[in-house]
């Protein structure tokens, strides 16, 4: 109990961190993606060539190197980053290829047949685009950029190798110096545990509060 | 009274890839009209609807609403280019449509998928729309649902919804294509309730429809297309009663056997 307590500050401080840089990252990897589909909806061949290549890069490999890239690699062309700047910018990076694949998903849940409709009652694609598919799309979309936003946060706690101070860092200096290993990983877990399942319980929230989404009973 | 028809077809032909499934459909519709399309699934009857107000690009032929093309303008040496999608809305705009699957939009209120059209594509104000909306819901005896979202009602229901929001632009030419097809049985008669007192009320409308009985009470003029072609067409007393073709025949054979049965 002792120790918990005198640990307890420490890791608030550092799921703070882990929260600040994962949400910081996901958003803008999330303006990122939706950019990505954009220019994949409407950009022309060349535009969804360059996005279905990002895509298949940043996918297909692991953030892990990703992040050495940015940390370590950036600085060669003259572009220093401090490990937490690289980290937001490498999950921004990172997550805008899974949010367009999502946000992609999302669009091709909309019925054909309500496209139609809205053509044929002479709506603009500007209207189309912004009353019809995007709030559908969005509401499909909610639960997988929830899920998202969750791998994001775990995956940010490969930070602490470029030893920015989040959770998993924390954890790891804790145990260096105190030789204690049970509460410190009991500690790491409830913390993930805590901001993962919190970002599941807002989504459903959410999703709760959108009305057609509600099936008839 | 104009004697120019509101639409009209000419040799209007459309493929897919190799697919030629309408292979040059002439028709006429004159103001105040009724014509329904009947025929074998494949035959082009929703083809040919889908083509009248573009949905479906035609790519042999004219199509003219209101005396002006659709879709497409003839440039110097008669060739055609295809028109803006601004442009085709504005030869369309007198044409409203209600499909198979009603394709409501399943995130707005029934009152707000009414208004839609007129506050997106009509540039009307709110206020003015909701009330027109609401007009249109009561019309078709759907105002006390102008709050509900489509996912809450009866395939009949929203078909009906689906019919106020092509009643709503106030269109002079409504395309309905099979109106009923979607409905469980007993759903059927509500729809075609209200489609024939848009009749009574003078609405011009073609409608493709399986319910030949139907066909025969409401239509001035069926339409009976087989393989891309119109094969015969007239008034229902003469198509039902009396048709020429022998395909004809053997495809009102199931429907007269059951109507005339004791």
């Amino acid at each position: 109990m002792q120790e918990f307590l005198e640990l307890l500050p420490r890791f608030a401080v550092a799921a703070l961190l882990t929260l600040e840089l994962s949400l910081a990252g996901a958003a803008l990897g999330l303006a990122g993606g939706f950019l990505l589909h954009l220019f994949r909806l409407g950009g022309g061949r060349v535009f969804a060539l360059g996005c279905g290549v990002y895509v298949w890069l940043l996918r297909g490999t692991p953030f892990l190197s990703q992040l050495f890239i940015v940390y370590f690699g950036l600085p060669v062309l003259g572009l220093r980053l401090s490990a937490p700047e690289a980290t937001v910018v490498s999950l921004a990076f990172y997550s805008a290829a899974y949010f367009s694949e999502i946000f992609r998903a999302g669009w091709a849940a909309i019925p054909r047949g309500q496209i139609e409709a809205a053509h044929a009652f002479g709506m603009t694609s500007r209207a189309r685009f912004c009353h019809i598919e995007l709030p559908q799309a969005l509401a499909f979309a909610l639960p997988l950029l929830a899920n998202q936003l969750i791998l994001v946060i775990k995956e940010s706690a490969v930070a602490s190798i470029i030893t920015v101070p989040e959770l998993t860092m924390t954890t790891s200096n804790i145990i260096a110096s105190t030789y204690s290993y049970v509460m410190p990983y009991a500690l790491l877990i409830a913390g993930y545990w805590l901001l993962t399942q919190s970002v599941a319980w807002l989504a459903q929230q959410a999703a709760r509060r959108i009305p057609f989404l509600r099936t008839p009973s | 009274m104009s004697t120019l028809p509101i639409l009209k077809l000419r040799a209007v032909g459309k493929s897919y890839g190799e697919n030629r499934v309408l292979k040059g459909i002439d028709l006429d519709v004159m103001r105040g009209e009724i014509v329904t399309l009947i025929g074998p699934s494949g035959s082009g009857k929703t083809t040919a609807l889908r083509c009248m107000n573009f949905l479906e690009a035609y790519d042999e032929g004219e199509i003219w609403i209101k005396g002006q093309l659709l879709g497409y303008s003839t440039g110097e040496q008669g060739r055609r280019t295809r028109d803006s999608e601004a442009a085709i809305a504005e030869v369309r705009r007198p044409v409203a449509m209600v499909f198979q699957q009603f394709n409501l939009w399943p995130h707005m209120s029934v009152l707000a998928n009414v208004a839609a059209p007129l506050i997106l594509a009509r540039r009307m104000a709110k206020d003015e729309a909701r009330r027109k909306a609401l007009a249109a819901l009561e019309r078709v005896g759907m105002a006390h649902k102008a709050e509900a979202y489509p996912a809450r009602l009866s395939g009949g229901q929203q078909q009906r919804v689906g019919i106020a929001r092509a009643l709503a632009v106030e269109p002079e030419l409504m395309l309905l294509d099979e109106p009923t097809s979607a409905l469980d049985p007993e759903l059927v008669e509500e729809v075609q309730g209200v489609i024939r007192s848009l009749a009574q009320d003078g609405m011009t409308m073609v409608m493709v429809t399986h319910e030949m009985g139907f066909a025969a009470k409401i239509s001035n003029r069926v339409v009976f297309m087989e393989g891309g072609l119109v094969v015969e067409s007239g008034p229902p007393g003469e198509l039902f009663g009396h048709s020429r073709t022998p395909r004809l025949q053997q495809f009102l054979k199931p429907w007269l056997e059951r109507s005339l049965a004791p």
